[in-house]
């Protein structure tokens, strides 16, 4: 698939996104008339609408705040600004986005920001400490694949109307169970309640989703952007075999990381976990790249510049 | 009758619709292709403005190796002489190779290779080379797009009635590798 097909391809998925997170704010609000009065509904609408345009044009800078992301200067950073320029120049960005630093041992890294003028791409401390200059690049490549992709924007859109839905649903169920609603149909009741907690769990699934396929084509985009398959994997390994946690991160702004930056679930739902994981096995994107590029990754010598406490699990150190 | 116009004025303006969609497209294009060139000429001025400093710096260490350091200024004049991308990218293939040919030389004054200037100086040099090569693939796969665009169905049919054209793509020849040395087996 050509680069113009992708980005025609996400500009219909995220008019797609709109009309279905509509279709289901729709629903919410037309099960719940049965249970509460119109005038509360419209102010509740009317919120939301007026809660989703700001935080669409705050996102880049919420999504900042809350990964504790910082804008540094080509000075302070001058390899991180090399490659990012770089990657910006290769993909044909009108122009190179701002750099953010997040103080963080563990090495991980995002591309976020409404639209390709308003993008940043931020890494960890930790992600300049164990990537060599060639790993770097190709991680950076990889971010500014999802601002040229237009993932960053469908993504923040998807973060925005979850975030909407979310609390439509809150407020509804709430009301529902407390308030007193003038209908009594105890099954209508339950209906009501039954969809306002499916609700979110679609759109969260759905959001899911979509940022897995993204993963596999900015990993693409990335090695066509440096000529560099192979730094790609590596870079990946790297990421794969350092098994540091990063400290902030939201659950909302999970999908926009290189690396799913989440401990991964066990127990109960261990066999449905695929399903709301926001990235696919880091195992499985470097087989992609590999068949790919026609090479095979040696990963000891990838991940023999690694310190010994990036190989520890969380358990070891007693975390 | 009013529907047999009324079809046909439908499916003529769907037409002309269609045919200004692939128009722009071409237009499109030739918009990207420019503002590849015109990263690329960024870089290549930044090239040429760091081998004066670069010349500046070496020159006091290899005070003998006059040709080498001729041969640099003189290629960095023809380069920056050069018009269009083809001929543009032959004369800073010469330039990458007069360049190659200085710092192979530098490799035997270890002053010279200490001095922190020189070695600054090395460094934006490839911090250039670098993006350089970025802004060329960025700028040789639009033209290739382009190239092919303008002589596939359907955007065919356009592309004479605008000012289109093959476009040149960018290649830095190594000159280096041009004149290896013919290996003879007949002896």
């Amino acid at each position: 698939m050509t680069l113009q097909q992708q980005i025609r391809g996400n500009r219909w998925r995220t008019g797609l996104l709109f009309i279905l997170f509509g279709v289901l704010i729709a629903m919410v609000l037309g099960a719940a008339s049965f249970a509460v009065d119109l005038p509360l509904l419209i102010v509740i609408g009317v919120g939301m609408i007026v809660y989703g345009v700001v935080t669409w044009y705050a996102s880049g800078t919420m999504v900042a705040a809350l990964a504790g992301a910082h804008p540094v200067g080509r000075d302070s950073y001058p390899e991180l600004w090399q490659a990012v320029e770089a990657a910006a120049i290769g993909a044909g960005l009108p122009s190179t986005p701002a750099v953010y630093v997040i103080n963080d041992p563990a090495p991980n890294a995002f591309a976020a920001g409404r639209n390709p003028k308003h993008a940043y791409v931020a890494a960890t401390t930790g992600l300049l400490a164990v990537m060599n200059p060639r790993e770097l690049r190709a991680v950076m490549a990889h971010e500014i694949a999802h601002v040229r992709n237009r993932d960053v924007r469908t993504m923040a859109l998807a973060a925005v109307l979850v975030g909407v839905l979310l609390i439509v649903s809150d407020i509804l169920l709430r009301v529902t169970l407390f308030g007193g609603g003038r209908d009594s149909n105890p099954f209508a009741i339950i209906g009501l309640i039954v969809a306002l907690i499916l609700a979110p769990i679609g759109a969260m699934m759905m959001q899911m989703a979509l940022s897995r396929r993204r993963e596999y084509q900015a990993d693409a985009t990335a090695a066509e952007i440096t000529g560099d398959a192979e730094g790609m994997a590596m870079a990946l390994a790297v990421l794969d075999a350092d098994k540091r946690q990063i400290h902030h991160v939201a659950r909302a702004t999970a999908h926009l990381y290189i690396e799913s930056p989440l401990v991964k679930g066990r127990g109960l739902f261990g066999n449905l976990g695929g399903l709301f994981q926001t990235h696919p096995a880091l195992d499985l994107r470097i087989a992609a790249l590999e068949e790919a590029g026609g090479f095979m990754l040696n990963r000891e010598a990838a991940t023999a510049g690694l310190p010994p406490e990036a190989l520890m699990s969380p358990s070891d150190r007693g975390e | 009758m009013i529907w047999i116009i009324v079809v046909l004025a439908v499916v003529i303006i769907l037409l002309a619709v269609w045919l200004v969609a692939l128009y722009n497209r071409l237009i499109r294009l030739r918009v990207e292709v420019q503002t590849g060139w015109a990263n690329i000429d960024v870089q290549l001025r930044r090239r040429y403005d760091l081998i004066p400093n670069l010349i500046e710096a070496v020159k006091g260490y290899v005070a003998h190796e006059k040709g080498v350091l001729e041969a640099v200024t003189e290629a960095r004049t023809g380069a920056m002489s050069a018009r269009g991308p083809a001929q543009t990218g032959t004369a800073n293939g010469a330039l990458a190779s007069a360049l190659g040919g200085l710092f192979v030389v530098a490799e035997n004054y270890p002053d010279l290779k200490a001095s922190s200037n020189f070695l600054q100086l090395q460094t934006e040099l490839a911090n250039v080379e670098e993006i350089l090569a970025a802004s060329r693939r960025y700028y040789n796969s639009t033209v290739g797009r382009y190239n092919a665009t303008q002589v596939t169905v359907p955007t065919i049919f356009v592309a004479r009635f605008g000012d289109f054209g093959p476009a040149e793509f960018f290649e830095e020849e190594d000159q280096a590798v041009r004149s290896a040395p013919q290996v003879s087996f007949d002896q």
